[in-house]
């Protein structure tokens, strides 16, 4: 990638978060939250947009922002009143410039006639002399005549550059040239460079260089002897008797010359230039007394700001924000990361299967390396993480033009937009969430009028928020529509053989017969969101990330979706379990207790399931051994660990297994890729012992156990929804 | 004839791709000293605190803006001569007619190429070397 284009995706990347400003901004505006500095942010960016695409020669932008700015001018100098009207046209504009960066970016050619209307609307806000937006470059008939303070001031270009090497030096200014070079001597009286030169540099505006040529290297240092001279310039105001002061009281110390430039001798001032052709980033010129060998030389002093703000402004302006690193760099650590937590895993194994006394000390560092490499962990995963306003700020926009579309009046909230979650399940989340949010819009919040008449605002809400919650990021789409009309769901389910005719439901499980695949209620297919994509491809996709979906309607008043992700795919904290002779994981996330039940509580039913009394609530239970085979040590439940689990939309499980074998960060490992979808299998890890285990599905395990009754989520089999 | 090494450049404008592209432009014609500031506030700062002797300085910014950084330039006792080239987008027209009342020594519309900027810099600062 050439140097200009990887300085093109950094404009692309700040075209962003401008535009998010803009859309931020100008929705404050049309809610009435919008203050002056809203409008001032907003033009700001629109300006910035176009500065930018200006310098990349992206004219069709730097045209259709140039308009676009001209009406937020008038807006912020309140020529324009904002109207609803006007709000319409620019967040429509935000919308043309969103898209024209976009094509920008992806190199595509403009269409021709793209954004006009918008356009059209925009120029007629501007005024008609905007007209002429895309005027030539040139600006001819401007004389620049460089105007100055004082009548003295003569134009620089006439007078070329030796005029200009002699810049600043005003009227009366003297420029001396000093050579300073401390002795020993200076040091054992006390007296310090530094603050010789500090009082010089108040003199006026000084530029040195320090030579620390001399400096030994450190085992010959001695510490009370000078190794560092300076020479420099010093532009000032005041007279030789001045400087001379300064160094009053070391004068019979150091060896000292200061020379007075004539005005004529044009390239003194520029000397330092020299200097200054290999810059060095150092610190401050060392005191004599604190030698540090490494300082070849130091960058001029400048007065008040000493060395610092002489390193070069590009690392200090934006490396101490951000560097872009390259993703691959970034899961190539993580992957080590995960090997590391393996390894650690080992070690600690082997570390408890030793001697008590030799494992006692081995212990405690091994403590310490395990805090470590979870530190890491969580390090490398915030790396990878980003904040869901990535796929939230796409949605402002698609509500504004679906509720245009469908002629309904919605408005769109959204909190906890910075919510941090991995790269990667942000990347598929948009998707789905993109369909839930059509799917409110469509058919979820009413026609206005037949809002009115059911007793509602106009106006429909649709909340979008995110939060952490239990180590989960929860994801919420809550609009007060009508909810999900029950009845014919049930109806189309029958219908469609989706569910036994003479199957008695619960009204939740009902709500969610829409996840099932085959699945639309929709009477006519919209092109807002039948597109043959229905709710059960969403589920999958919010699965296949290991998230989980779930609904709560509410007849006649609204409708929750809410989704529920895991922080990152890369590694998890689980519960290692032995069943039979064999060790799987189960997600800690899932897990709400661990319990070894009396054997009253236990009511067995038929088939592989039974029951578990559990403080009143009777919660379902599934013998691991049973479901995946295995020939169990433990016969008796009573014997056995319950773990009770929690899977999607709340439902609870009670996994029986024999052994509870301890906590463990584990690393995932598809074994979809290298061998097929197993149900009821998530993944596989390696444990400390090296040996292969297998991660738990909970979701799937209670579809896979053919519990009906306490689990409204949707199975796959249609039967079982049935029983 | 000034060396365009030996040129110290104060480049300002708040958007990073900007700078980062009239850096590029100004490394190919020679310069070697480059500064930059995000706003007028740090670059009027920098000018008066470092040696200096061109600025090239965008007008939209935060803090400051580029009028604001030329006047307070042209306002400053020892560096008030300094060279001053505005940025600026295409029709914006009224921007530099301001500007040079205000004291602007040239302005270079955007985009440029290395050969326009050049020319801009020569104009002001005599031809480079």
């Amino acid at each position: 990638m050439s140097k200009i284009d990887e300085l093109k995706n950094t404009f692309f990347d700040e075209c962003g978060e401008l535009l998010q400003d803009i859309e931020t901004g100008l929705t404050d505006m049309r809610e009435g939250r919008g203050t002056e500095d809203t409008v001032h942010a907003v033009f700001r960016a629109a300006h910035s947009v176009k500065g930018g695409a200006g310098i990349f020669g992206f004219e069709r932008l730097v045209g259709f922002a140039h308009v676009f700015e001209t009406v937020l001018d008038n807006v912020r100098h309140e020529k324009l009143v904002t109207s609803d009207d006007v709000m319409s046209v620019l967040l429509q504009a935000g919308d043309v410039l969103a898209d024209l960066v976009g094509m920008a970016r992806a190199g595509e050619e403009v269409p021709p006639g793209f954004g006009d209307e918008c356009r059209h609307a925009l120029e007629k806000l501007a005024g008609s002399e905007e007209g002429g937006g895309d005027a030539s470059g040139d600006f001819d008939g401007i004389d620049f005549m460089p105007v100055a303070a004082d009548d003295d001031f003569t134009p620089v270009a006439a007078d070329g550059f030796d005029d200009m090497a002699d810049l600043g030096a005003a009227p009366g200014e003297h420029t001396f040239r000093i050579s300073f070079k401390p002795s020993g001597e200076l040091l054992k009286k006390a007296n310090e460079p530094l603050y010789i030169l500090r009082e010089l540099a108040k003199l006026g505006r000084l530029e040195l260089t320090a030579d620390a040529s001399a400096v030994p290297p450190l085992v010959q240092i001695q510490p009370d002897n000078a190794y560092v001279s300076w020479q420099g310039v010093l532009h000032t105001m005041q007279g030789r008797a001045e400087i001379d002061s300064v160094f009053e009281f070391v004068v019979a110390d150091c060896e000292l010359e200061i020379v007075e430039d004539l005005p004529t001798e044009a390239e003194m001032p520029m000397a330092p230039v020299a200097a200054m052709d290999e810059p060095v980033e150092a610190e401050p010129a060392p005191p004599m007394n604190m030698p540090v060998p490494a300082a070849v030389s130091s960058p001029p002093l400048a007065p008040e700001k000493p060395a610092e703000a002489s390193k070069p402004a590009a690392a200090k302006s934006t490396a101490g924000m951000t560097t872009r690193v390259d993703l691959e760099k970034i899961d190539r650590v993580v992957n080590m990361v995960g090997e590391l937590v393996i390894a650690q895993a080992m070690l600690g194994q082997v570390v408890r299967d030793l001697p008590e006394d030799v494992a006692g000390l081995l212990s405690q560092s091994l403590e310490e390396v395990i805090h470590h490499t979870r530190e890491l962990k969580d390090s490398v995963m915030s790396m990878r993480a980003q904040p869901v306003k990535t796929v939230f700020q796409r949605m402002p926009r698609l509500v504004r033009e679906l509720s245009t579309k469908t002629g309904k009046n919605i408005r769109l909230e959204m909190s906890g937009e910075n919510t941090e979650i991995d790269k990667t399940i942000i990347e598929r989340l948009s998707d789905p969430l993109t369909h839930v949010i059509r799917n409110s819009v469509d058919h979820g919040i009413e026609l206005p009028a037949d809002r009115v008449a059911a007793g509602k605002s106009e106006q429909g809400t649709i909340r979008l928020s995110a939060s952490h919650r239990g180590g989960r990021i929860v994801i919420e789409v809550k609009d007060d529509g009508a909810g999900i009309n029950n009845e014919r769901v049930l109806m189309k389910a029958r219908e469609r053989g989706l569910i036994d005719a003479n199957a008695s439901l619960s009204e939740d499980e009902i709500s969610n017969l829409i996840f099932m695949p085959g699945f639309s209620t929709a009477e006519t297919i919209s092109d807002i969101s039948g597109r043959g994509v229905g709710m059960d491809v969403v589920r999958r996709n919010i699965l296949d990330i290991g998230g989980r979906i779930s609904l709560k309607s509410d007849p006649g008043r609204g409708l929750l979706m809410q989704l529920s992700l895991p922080l990152t795919l890369a590694v998890m904290d689980g519960m290692v379990v032995e069943v039979g002779r064999d060790n799987y994981v189960i997600p800690i996330s899932a897990i709400v207790e661990c319990l070894r039940p009396s054997a009253s509580d236990i009511r067995s039913v038929l088939g592989t399931l039974g029951t578990l009394q559990l403080r009143g609530a009777i919660v379902p239970i599934l013998r691991l051994s049973d479901l995946f085979g295995i020939a169990s040590a433990r016969n008796d439940v009573a014997d056995s660990v319950v773990i009770i689990v929690e899977a999607s939309e709340g439902a609870r499980l009670g996994v029986v297994v024999d052994e509870l074998r301890g906590h463990q960060q584990v690393v995932i490992k598809s074994i979809e890729e290298n061998y097929g979808i197993v149900p009821g299998i998530a993944g596989a890890t390696i444990l400390g012992n090296g040996r292969v285990a297998f991660i738990i599905d909970v979701d799937r395990l209670a579809s896979l156990a053919g519990d009906g009754r306490d689990s409204p989520a949707p199975r796959a089999e249609p039967k079982t929804v049935a029983a | 004839m000034p060396a365009a090494a030996a040129l110290k450049v104060l480049v300002v404008d708040d958007q990073n791709s900007v700078r980062q592209v009239i850096r590029l432009a100004l490394e190919e014609i020679g310069v070697r000293h480059i500064l930059e500031s995000e706003n007028g506030k740090d670059a009027f700062e920098k000018a008066t605190t470092q040696p200096v002797n061109l600025i090239i300085s965008d007008y939209n910014m935060p803090e400051m803006d580029g009028l604001a950084l030329l006047r307070a330039v042209r306002g400053h006792q020892t560096v008030r001569k300094l060279p001053f080239i505005l940025l600026t987008g295409r029709g914006d027209r009224d921007l530099v007619v301001k500007a040079a009342q205000t004291g602007v020594n040239n302005y270079v519309v955007k985009p440029f190429t290395n050969a326009l900027l050049r020319e801009k810099i020569e104009q002001v600062m005599g031809k480079l070397a």
